[in-house]
Order: structure tokens, then sequence, then C-alpha cells
């Protein structure tokens, strides 16, 4: 296998089609009046709320823009508002400083210079948020978290990565970014640099220390059961560049799998108690 | 049923649905419904995929899901065939009467006469996304059966990409091969070659017919198919959703592909000695 950004290309149609028709389909199951979702004005958000536009109806998708004093851009919003406009779903502001001041107030060891910890809260109090939403509005949490950032850790957990439903966590960021020019969000949205926006002037590749384009290769190559070493040699980089990867890989799997039971039962949580998402109750 | 009864040409009826899973009786009134609809399209033979009865993806509920066989879903069904006077097949997970713990994967077929047989899945997938090996036993046999409409040849999903399943039936007298299948979306480049391959190295009929809709993150591509002797698609369901397309088997068409492509005719069964002692060794 010759890795090349070609392997990353899918068919954009079929993908849109088969996003739309599982958040439609998981919606209907579980009766749901629809998806609540949090918008920053990024790649992963906008096409998110664009294919839940597209899937059930704009009427039945709400975009949460949850900025905080310290990262607020007026592009951003910008951004979610054009996106919202142009696909026909609803959108709401809430500033989320007032509860973040409580928060800091609160805990009597915060340490503002201690920006991951802080930033962590800001991820989870929008995670507070989007839930209240969707337990009263009786919708469903759709999370915009992708595939990169997903296996690189690059996310807080419990916090942006909670949801009941992940449409793209499948795909890695340069294809969000293909499919959101296939589906129509504009350009300046679809190139823009992602960040987390834990804090000001924060961006993700620069975090990451590596550019999207040739992460996603090294991680297609994972995917694929490939050596680092092979890797490496085919994409001309430093051994020492994939395993680093690698290593955030792996050592961030706690991230993807949340809950850690010890075993003490017969049959355990999250081990060998092993259900289908939502099982049918059998008439006996 | 004896041979001389046997039909040259007949529908079928590729009814390829989506199940709720761990819904038995749902999934039996969608069955119905389907079989009833192909019956008045003209079908003698309705094929729905394979765990139709309960949905594929059901874990660790197969304990409390499994039947019988004869048992009360497959009885049903048998009532069904009996009025509607056509043959179908479908899949449903079996418990031996012998050991709770002896689960199987199988395909059942049911006629106007009753109960037709039954086969047990013999590669079960344990990989990527799939753990049968968890919850199933592999079946021992081969499973060709006579009925009005020719010798039929079972297999189920994963067994297609195992060529000897198929020589086997072929080789049994089975001139149309029925694969019920539950294949999820990455997989269909895999299955279009496969079905076709198939029926072509085997000079028979190949109907494939998959599941549709989306079980947890699974979504099954549907793409259901008849496939020619000759390696002709010869109907299409639609991909992804739930169909029902009749197709057309006329055993005729096999004879001239047989002289064509004559691949039973050069079988070299010396290598099969070979085969068995380059896999023992592997």
């Amino acid at each position: 296998m010759k890795l090349t950004a070609a392997l990353l290309d899918l068919d954009w149609t079929e993908t849109e089609s088969r996003i739309e028709r599982f958040i439609r389909d998981y919606v209907e199951n579980t009766g749901a009046n629809g998806v609540v979702l949090g918008l920053s004005g990024g790649v992963d958000s906008c096409t998110v709320a664009a294919l839940a536009a597209r899937a059930l109806g704009g009427s039945r998708v709400l975009g949460l823009m949850l900025p905080e004093k310290e990262t607020a851009k007026s592009e951003d919003t910008e951004h979610s508002e054009s996106v919202a406009e142009k696909f026909g779903f609803k959108t709401r502001e809430i500033d989320i400083t007032p509860a973040l001041d409580e928060f800091h107030h609160s805990i009597p060891i915060f340490d503002p210079k201690d920006k991951v910890s802080d930033g962590n809260i800001k991820a989870r109090t929008r995670m507070i948020i989007l839930y209240y939403y969707a337990n009263r509005m009786n919708m469903l949490v759709c999370g915009s978290s992708d595939k990169s950032e997903t296996m690189m850790g690059y996310f807080t957990k419990w916090g942006d990565v909670a949801a009941d439903i992940s449409p793209t966590m499948d795909l890695y960021k340069t294809q969000v970014r293909k499919l959101a020019q296939h589906i129509g969000v504009p350009k300046t949205i679809a190139e823009k640099p992602s960040t987390p926006a834990l804090w000001p002037g924060q961006l993700a590749e620069s975090e990451l220390g590596i550019k999207y384009e040739l992460l996603d290769l090294i991680l297609y190559g994972f995917e694929h059961f490939m050596p680092p070493d092979e890797i490496a040699g085919q994409l001309r980089i430093k051994p020492q560049s994939v395993q680093d990867v690698k290593n955030r890989w792996l050592s961030s799997e706690h991230k993807r799998r949340m809950l850690l039971p010890l075993k003490l039962g017969y049959r355990t949580i999250g081990t060998d108690f092993r259900l289908q998402r939502s099982p049918h109750e059998i008439d006996s | 049923m004896k041979m001389t009864e046997m039909k040259e040409k007949f529908k079928i009826a590729l009814a390829q649905i989506s199940c709720q899973q761990g819904d038995k009786k749902q999934n039996l009134k969608k069955i119905k419904e389907a079989v009833e609809r192909s019956k008045n399209m003209g079908a003698e033979l309705v094929i729905l995929p394979e765990m139709s009865v309960t949905g594929y993806v059901i874990r660790d509920q197969v304990y409390e899901l499994a039947e019988r066989i004869p048992g009360p879903s497959t009885r049903a069904l048998e009532d069904l065939a009996h009025e509607a006077s056509v043959y179908i097949v479908f899949g449903m997970p079996e418990v031996s009467e012998k050991a709770q713990s002896a689960l199987y994967n199988t395909a059942v077929i049911v006629g106007p006469e009753g109960l037709v047989g039954k086969y047990r899945k013999m590669y079960l997938p344990t990989h990527s996304v799939f753990e049968e090996k968890r919850y199933f036993r592999a079946g021992y046999q081969a499973a060709a059966f006579d009925t009005a409409l020719g010798k039929l040849g079972l297999i189920i999903c994963y067994d297609i990409y195992f060529p000897e399943v198929t020589r086997l039936l072929r080789l049994q007298g089975a001139k149309l091969f029925v694969c019920i299948s539950a294949s999820p979306g990455v997989r269909r480049t895999f299955f279009e070659a496969l079905t076709v391959a198939r029926a072509i190295e085997n000079t028979a009929f190949l109907a494939y017919v998959n599941l549709a809709g989306i079980e947890d993150g699974l979504q099954f591509w549907g793409g259901s198919r008849l496939v020619s002797p000759s390696g002709k698609v010869l109907s299409q369901a639609k991909y992804d959703v739930d169909d029902l397309v009749l197709g057309e088997v006329d055993y005729s068409d096999i004879r001239p592909v047989e002289a064509f492509a004559p691949t039973l005719r050069d079988l070299r069964p010396e290598l099969f000695d070979k085969l068995k002692e380059a896999a023992e060794n592997l």
C-alpha cells in the first residue's frame, strides 16, 4: 500500500448519505425530537450540524454556540451563523463565562496558570449545557469529534467528546474538510485551522506538532496494520516522529474507553456484559 | 420430492429487509409481509437475509433468542410457506437440543411440504467488527437440499470467501446457491466480486440476499442480487435500504455456459489432497 492522500479520498456522496441515514435512523429509533450540538464555528461542528440538518430537517437541529470571554471571536460566531442560515438549522448563543467564574470561585485549589485543567472545565461546562438542553427538549447530543483528534487523545475526557452519537468519528480531519466542501460548507470554514479554543491562540496543529495532512496518513497506516518503520520510510520522515504519534495514540486509549470497572462479579459492565446499544425486551 | 417433478424455470424473490434487533415478533411480521408480496409477484422461492428472525447484532441476547429447529419461529414460517405454497430461506440463531452452549448461526429452508432442512454456518467471522465464534459453534456439513425447484445449496455470508463450500455443493448437485448475508458497508466490493466468482467458477446460479438498515454502528449495504452461471447480474436490489426484487432462474441457461467454460469437467481432484496437506501446515 502506498501512503498517499488519495487513500483518504472517499465517495463523498455515498459518505454523506451514510452519515445522514445514520443520524436519521438513530434519532427515529430512540424517539428523540432531534439533535443538539455544540457549534464552535470550526469545520467539524459546522459540518456535522449541516449533515444533521439535511438528515432531520433544520427545525430539529439546534446548534448551541457556547463562547467564553478568553477565546470568543466574532469570526467564529459569524461562521456558525452563516452555516446555520445556509442549512436552515436553529442556533442559540450562551455565554459560559459566568458559569466558569462560579467554578473558579468554588474550587479551592483552582489555579488559572494551569491552562489544561482550566480548559477542561470549559469543555465540560459546554457538555453540561448541551445535555441540559438535550434532556429538556428530548433531543440527543450529537458529537462532532473526528478520527484524527480522537485517536490522538486530543480532546477532553467527558467534555467535547461526550455525545449520544458521533457521526464523523470515523473520518480523519482531512476527510472532514473534504466532506465539508462536498456538502457546501464555505471554504473559509472548511480550511480554517482547527482549535479546541480552550485558551487564546491555541492551534491544534501547533500543539500536536504535526500537520493534519501528514498525521492522517500516519494514522491511516496504523489503521491498516502498517509497522512504524514502513510508514516512516514511505512518508520520508524520521521513524521517531511516527513512533511519537503511535505513543500518543496508544497512551490515550483510556480516554476512548471511559468506564473501567474492576471485575468482581459473574458478568461485568463494559467487559463481559455484551449487549447491543438498545436491547429489546424479550418476551419469555 | 422426486427430481422428475423439478421445475426448470421459476422466479425467486430477493427479500432484502432491515430488522429490529432482538424483536422476533416484529421481524416475523416483516418476513410474512415480504413473503406475501413475493408470492403475489409470482415468486416460488423467497430469500431473506442472515439472522433475519432476530437481527444480526444481538450479542448476549442470542442466549435468549436462539431456538431449536424445529421450534416456534420455524413452525410459523412453515405454516406461511404451506399457505403461500412457496419455499422460504431465512436465517436465525439455533440452539442445540443437546447442549445449551451449542448455538449455531443457521439458515433454514421451509417449503409447501414443511421443514426442508437447515444449514449451520461453517465459517464464523471473528475479526474486525465480527464476534461470531464467541457465540456460535461452527457447523460441520455443507448442505444441499432437494426441492421442487431443484437442488438448492445454502451458504451464509463469510462462507462465500471459501470456494470449497460452493464447489462441494455444486458437486453434490446444487445448481442454485443461496447465500444469505449480514454484510456491513465497507465489505461491499468483496461481496460483489465473490458472488460473481462463485457463480462463474461453478457454472451455477447464485442468489445473494443481504441485510439492510443500521444495527448499532453497522450499516448493512443491501445490494442483494441474482447472478447467472456466466456471472451476469440478473437482478439487483437497492443499496442500504429495504427492497424486494424478483429474478428468474432458468436451469437451461447452465448448459451453454458449461460448454463454454467447462470448469467442472476440468476439475483436478489430485490437487485437493495437496490443498488439505498445505492447509494443515499453514
